[in-house]
């Protein structure tokens, strides 16, 4: 009843919403926002943003991360990061984000200042031990540390004893995020064995070393997060070993799928216009580069803002590496790969 | 080579490479524009919407807790202020796509819906896919004239066109129904060249829509007021007149003027981009006023740069419109460009010409 459209404009939250944000920019009755508190340098081209959000934002767990939508140059754009600290009793939460080339996101959570407002999701996804006896290992590549830290920090929190052995990459010392949290957590975890890994100085982490390093690798649970060929050398590594099911991944939805030249180009038709898409090309990107606008979230098979109505053709789900049926059926656009002729509806 | 038709107006039409040059040239501008595009166009259509927001809270406010007329007339001129900004720069422009590139899902062409009884699906579709594509066109365009006004000798003359300028005043004053209907092509219906039931289907939101604003205007609002109850229902429906009249002013400025060309399908067929750039030209005409009046005409004052780039944001044409006045100056194409009073005297003159027979009829009976 008090939703119904015969009472707009007086029950349209989006209306008050927007007065609310007119008094202070964090209060919304629809978005989940929060206001940058704390900037904190972790190592070169790492920043730590302190954020306090709104009541819509709903908690977190350990492990989990949301989007963080900014707006570029007016349009709004978003990445997943993970949390980088454990739920605090002050409702304070942290991420932590590396500058990346080409990565207008990243580039624009650096140039934030303390006391801005940001749109930051709900919580996402389930990055976390799944027993909580067997011993474990944590593989940490470069900003693969974020989600770690936070799962570490909530066992330190609940006065975890667990057997834990953390292996964390980096190029440098300077680069290996958290090191003086580090050494304060390892006084609260008699279980957890630091296990840094500098390949600028001993060469890439790769399986062998991880043996070198970890003997007992088989028998402990694996969690894992790092850049999409480090996740691939130790899924192979688990998967030799018959292992697999010891392992939980995170990375953050689609990896980067390259186009092969030479790919074979698909017609598709969206909603009135025409244009070709390579395979291996997301319809999304593919899109854009027709000049269309479809709309977009976080562009990597999450937010399933990009959804649309498939009505003829198949496509490669790019997160998955599922085919789809030749028929109709709802496809988010950022992680679909035409494998035929396509036609879809908003 | 430039050719003129023979006939009391004359449509330029550019050949070979000089059309190439001119289609390349406004091509360029659209993008040189194109990239510019950014933060000043959000933070413009983001103010826009907190004034109407701001204004329409004034406005009915003022009708529903003020006394006597000098507070009335204030918020009648609010709530007025408040629809037209919301219908024209905010509601039409967000409905063309023009801040699709924001990402903003509360000012996607998509799923935006405007504050008047014009569903937004019809208007998407009468209006972005029918007008903007074959604008002028007789038989095609069907804003031409809103299938009740002869504008045109291409249009049939009937004894009852003779009361066109009657049929015209009851359209300006009830402008957004003419545009609610506008979609279901209800005079399709009626010559029964349409199904019971797609007709049905056509009239289903237009009646939920047409409800909802009913319901808004003359029930709750007024029934929110108490024993104030009359002074918002006069207020609400004083503030939907002037908006009728004004944005029905304002949209027979663009493309009705005494100037402006019109097309036959034949003319259009096999039509290339740059043939559509001059159509889109000749068939339209620009308002010049300060810059609060391109404001409350939602820049379809400048008539002409929008039919050229509709999807680019509006404030935009305001900076096109020197560039694309010059183009059409060495190109020797007529830019249809003057004030409010001399260019809507221009339309109900032009009504009341084609209300009366052509003259090849005339001279025969």
């Amino acid at each position: 009843m008090l939703r119904s459209p015969l009472l707009a404009p007086l029950n349209q939250a989006d209306a008050w919403s927007r007065l609310a944000g007119a008094v202070n920019p964090v209060w919304s009755l629809v978005e989940s926002r929060a206001r940058v508190v704390r900037m904190v340098d972790e190592a070169p081209g790492v920043l730590s943003l302190w954020l306090r959000p709104n009541r819509r934002f709903g908690g977190f767990q350990p492990g989990q991360h949301a989007l963080l939508e900014l707006d570029i140059n007016g349009a709004r754009q978003g990445r997943c990061f993970s949390f980088s600290s454990a739920p605090r009793a002050d409702g304070l939460v942290r991420i932590t984000i590396k500058r990346k080339q080409n990565g207008p996101v990243s580039a624009a959570a650096h140039a934030l200042r303390p006391g801005q407002v940001v749109r930051l999701g709900r919580a996402q996804g389930a990055f976390a031990p799944r027993t909580d006896h067997q011993p474990l290992l944590l593989l940490a590549a470069g900003s693969g540390m974020t989600p770690m830290m936070s799962l570490l920090e909530a066992m330190a929190d609940a006065g975890s004893r667990r057997d834990v052995v953390l292996v964390q990459s980096a190029s440098t010392p300077a680069e290996l995020l958290f090191a003086p949290a580090l050494d304060e957590l390892a006084a609260r975890l008699p279980g957890l064995r630091r296990e840094p890994h500098l390949s600028g100085a001993s060469g890439r982490l790769d399986a062998e070393a991880i043996v070198a390093r970890v003997p007992d690798w088989a028998l402990r649970e694996t969690l894992l997060c790092g850049p999409d060929g480090f996740m691939a050398m130790v899924e192979a590594m688990h998967a030799q070993a018959g292992v697999t099911g010891q392992l939980t991944s995170e990375s953050f939805g689609r990896r980067a799928a390259p186009v092969l030249p030479g790919a074979d180009f698909h017609a598709v038709s969206l909603s009135g216009a025409h244009f070709d898409v390579a395979s291996g090309q997301s319809l999304l990107e593919g899109a854009e580069a027709a000049g269309l606008q479809p709309r977009f979230g976080c562009r990597r098979g999450i937010c399933r803002s990009c959804q649309c109505r498939k009505l003829a053709g198949t496509v490669l789900n790019q997160l998955t590496g599922q085919v789809s049926g030749p028929g109709e059926e709802l496809i988010q656009l950022c992680i679909s790969t035409p494998q035929s002729a396509l036609e879809l509806a908003p | 080579m430039t050719l003129k038709d023979p006939g009391m107006n004359t449509k330029t039409r550019l050949y070979g490479d000089q059309l190439a040059g001119f289609e390349a040239e406004l091509d360029a501008l659209r993008l040189s524009v194109l990239k510019q595009v950014g933060e000043p166009d959000a933070r413009h259509i983001r103010r826009m919407r907190g004034v109407v927001q701001g204004s329409a809270i004034a406005g009915r406010s003022l009708l529903m807790f003020g006394w006597g007329p000098i507070s009335w007339i204030a918020g009648v001129l609010s709530l007025a202020a408040a629809k037209i900004i919301e219908n024209m720069e905010v509601g039409h422009n967000v409905m063309h796509g023009q801040y699709d590139w924001m990402n903003d899902p509360s000012l996607h062409s998509a799923t935006y819906e405007w504050d008047i009884v014009c569903d937004g699906d019809h208007w998407r579709h009468s209006h972005n896919v029918e007008h903007h594509n074959h604008t002028n066109v007789i038989g095609k365009d069907h804003d031409f004239g809103y299938g009740m006004l002869r504008l045109s000798d291409e249009q049939r003359w009937s004894k009852a066109t003779l009361l066109q300028p009657l049929w015209y005043a009851l359209l300006a004053i009830n402008f957004q129904w003419g545009v609610a209907v506008h979609d279901i092509k209800i005079g399709r219906f009626l010559k029964g060249r349409m199904p019971r039931a797609e007709f049905r289907e056509r009239m289903r939101p237009f009646l939920r829509k047409a409800g909802r604003q009913l319901f808004k205007d003359y029930v709750l609002f007024p029934a929110l007021a108490f024993w104030q109850w009359p002074r918002v229902l006069l207020g609400n429906l004083a503030a939907n007149l002037i908006r009728n009249l004004w944005t029905n002013a304002i949209i027979f400025c663009g493309h009705f003027t005494e100037q402006v060309q019109t097309y036959t399908p034949r003319e259009v067929v096999d039509e290339t981009r740059g043939q559509w750039y001059l159509r889109q030209i000749q068939g339209s005409s620009n308002l010049e006023g300060g810059r609060w009046f391109h404001l409350l005409t939602g820049e379809l004052s400048y008539q002409i740069e929008h039919h050229l780039f509709p999807d680019l944001p509006a404030p935009r044409y305001v900076q096109m419109a020197p560039q694309v006045r010059e183009i059409c100056a060495r190109y020797g194409v007529h830019y249809n460009s003057g004030g409010f009073w001399k260019q809507y005297g221009g339309v109900l003159a032009r009504i009341l010409r084609y209300s009366l027979p052509p003259r090849a009829k005339l001279a025969a009976t």
